[in-house]
Parts: C-alpha cells; structure tokens; sequence
C-alpha cells in the first residue's frame, strides 16, 4: 500500500470500493474475497467475503464504509477466490482523507504553528579597546599625534609673524603711491571745477592748516604662547575620543 | 316561568361551542430511487435499423436502483416499442429489446436475472436485497422489410419504475 496511498501524515481510509465480474456455472461453488492485511498488528484489516454460490456469475460494484482507519495498517492487498470459476476485470478504489494541518510545523498556515527559535551560543564579547596592549598603543599615538600638533603649531605661529612683517612694509609703499597720485588727482579736479566759477565764495573758503598729529601709539609686540590653552584642548579631545569610545561599548 | 327556561338555554349553548383541529404531519423518504447512470445511444448499422448494441455502434442505457428496505419494492423495467420523436415514418417499426442484470452490490442480487419476470416489453424484478443494482436494457428498431429510415433525430423512451409491492 505505500507505493498507492500517498504517504501523507495523518491520512485516513474511509472506504473501500471493488469491482469485479465472476465467470461461473450458477451451480458452482464461489467464493471472492477481497482483502488487505494488517500491518501493525497482523492479520487482516479489511476483509470482505460475496458468496456467489449458487448465482449465476455477474459484476459486482460495492462500496464498504470502513470509518477513517489511519494509513499505517493498511497492508498489501489482493482478491483471491475459492471455488469453480473465475474472477476478471477487478479494480479497488480507496477513498481517503487527511488533515494538511496534522503536523502543525509542516505549514507556517497551520493553526498552531509555532515559530522553531534556534538555539544561538553564547559567546563572550573581548572588547580590544580594553586590552592593555591595545590600551598602550593608542595612547602612544595620541602621546605622537599631540606632539605632532604643538610642533605644527609652532610652526604656524613662526610663519604667521614672519607673513606680519612682509604685509607691513608692501602696505606702507602702496600707501605712499596712493596717496601721491590722488593728491594729483584731486587737484586737477578740483582746479577743473573751480574754473567753472559756479560755487559763491563758502565753497572755497581756505580752511586753516592744521595738522593733528597722531598721540596714541600701539607697539607691535609678540603675543606669548597659550600652553594652558592647548593643553585644554588636548583634554577635550581626549574626552571626546572616550566618548565616541563609549557608544560603540553601549552597542554591545 | 317562561323566562327562567329562555336563560337557562342560552346558558347551555354558550358553553357547548368549544373545538380544536390537532393535525399530525409526517414526512415519507423514498426508500428506492432509480437513476439513469448511462444514457442510451442508438447506431445505425444498416439503413433500416437502430440498435443500442455496442458492435452496431450504439451504447445501451444503464439504470441503476438504489434500495434501502429488502422486499418492499420491484423494478418494473420497458424497453421502448415506439419513439417518442422521430421524422415522418410511413412504414412499421418492428421492436425488440431485453433487460438484464449488468452489475450488482450484493452477490446475492445476482439471481434477479433468473428470477426476472418478462412480459410484452417489460421486464419485472422484485428486489429482495438491500444496496444498488445496475441494469442495462437493449433496444433495437427495424423499419419496413428492410426499408431505409428516413434522416432525423430519432427518440425512445425506456421506462424504468420502482413500485412499491
């Protein structure tokens, strides 16, 4: 029977029907038997007998209700008879039934389907920000990278004092040129206009010639180096460092 | 005194006019049902002859009874002897026909062939066992002395009845 019923779980027999035609003297003893055995517990499972003695021989189309016998009993099957005469043209049919959902986990639409979490390991997280080593190293590169930085700083700072000085001097010759030639532009201008003669006298009163000499004078000093001030900043960057550090410890 | 007799009347009608109808329904179920499983075909093998018979090319009907009381009831089976349509038919029709067993749900049933009464074109079997049994009936028609049948759509009827005995 494995290789006829479809090896589902949960399947059952409800019926069985058999069709035959016996080839008799209606005088001769017959008997048809159609039979399959019990695989479990031995023996038959369905058995059913027709006595065709005395009848003449005919078809025979029964339908025998055996009430959902589950798919692991039903042995082989065969139809033997005793008797005079013969049996042809057989055919057995069997009706079944079985439930999709009999192993609920075979189909995630099942009603009591259960989602299978698979065992996951522990496994020990080693942070290496917190091995020694690891530890040692980064600070000897935030010890490098610092001293890098003042070096580069001090460099800036020589370079910016030397570009003051070369700034003050291009400075005070553009001012001298610049001043001479509007000077003359001014005059000429000025001269041009007046020939117009169309200004009453308040327009070119002579003011007086005064001169108002400069009393505050700045000197030109270098500022000292903020070493605290660096210092505080290296703080904030360490600090800052152990605080996007920090995040990626939460993470775990 | 006339008029105590007048009130004692009246009194006696009034209380004798009471009346109730108390109906009691009940609902029969065929116990026998009879269906046509196959349906019949009639082949032409010859110019004047309609034939159910499957070498004549024809496909006879099968009926089959369904019954669930032994002895209660009796096939009452006619295999056609006109048809019920037909083209314009100048001739006569001779008829034969037969109904047997075909198959059976209990051996048992298998002696109906033996125990069939026929008569004209019925054939009566009185079913004694309970379950299904299928029968299959055989019609043929033969126009004039070999004459040809005229083309159309020709029809007969078989009778097939369960009586109750």
């Amino acid at each position: 029977m494995s290789n006829l019923l479809p090896q589902q779980a949960g399947l059952q027999v409800n019926q069985v029907l058999y069709r035959y035609t016996t080839v008799k003297n209606p005088e001769d003893p017959l008997l048809v038997t159609v039979q399959n055995e019990n695989a479990v517990d031995g023996g038959y499972i369905f058995r059913e007998t027709d006595d065709w003695t005395g009848l003449p021989g005919n078809s025979i189309f029964k339908v025998v209700g055996v009430g959902g016998i589950p798919i692991d009993y039903w042995g082989d099957g065969e139809i033997t008879w005793e008797g005079d005469g013969k049996v042809t043209d057989p055919s057995v049919i069997y009706t079944y039934q079985y439930d999709t959902c009999f192993d609920p986990q075979s189909d995630p639409s099942c009603p009591d389907y259960k989602v299978e979490i698979p065992d996951i390991p522990s496994v020990e997280v080693v942070d290496p920000l917190d091995d020694t080593f690891v530890q040692d190293e980064i600070d000897r590169e935030m010890t490098m990278r610092d001293e890098d930085e003042e070096e580069r700083e001090r460099q800036r700072m020589s370079d910016e004092e030397e570009d003051d000085e070369e700034e003050v001097d291009l400075e005070t010759v553009l001012g001298i040129a610049n001043r001479s030639l509007q000077n003359a532009q001014d005059t000429a201008k000025h001269n041009q206009v007046m020939a117009l003669a169309n200004f009453s006298s308040q327009y070119y009163e002579q003011l007086p010639d005064t001169v108002y000499n400069e009393t505050i004078q700045l000197k030109d000093a270098a500022l000292p180096k903020n070493n605290r001030g660096r210092r505080l900043q290296f703080a904030q960057d360490l600090l800052h460092d152990k605080l996007v550090k920090s995040q990626y410890k939460g993470e775990r | 005194m006339f008029k105590k007799i007048l009130a004692a009347a009246i009194a006696v009608s009034a209380m004798s006019v009471q009346a109730l109808d108390a109906p009691i329904v009940g609902n029969v179920e065929s116990k026998c049902v009879v269906t046509l499983d196959k349906q019949g075909v009639y082949g032409n093998p010859s110019a004047s002859i309609l034939s159910t018979d499957a070498a004549d090319g024809g496909v006879e009907p099968v009926v089959r009874y369904d019954v669930v009381i032994a002895d209660a009831y009796k096939a009452v089976i006619t295999h056609p002897s006109s048809f019920s349509q037909s083209p314009a038919l100048s001739d006569t029709v001779a008829w034969t026909g037969s109904t047997a067993v075909e198959a059976v749900s209990d051996a048992q049933m298998s002696a109906y062939d033996t125990s069939k009464i026929e008569y004209d074109s019925t054939t009566e079997v009185d079913l004694e066992f309970t379950g299904s049994t299928w029968f299959k009936v055989s019609s043929e028609a033969d126009y004039g002395v070999s004459k040809a049948l005229p083309g159309g759509t020709y029809t007969a009827i078989v009778q097939a009845n369960c009586i109750a005995i």
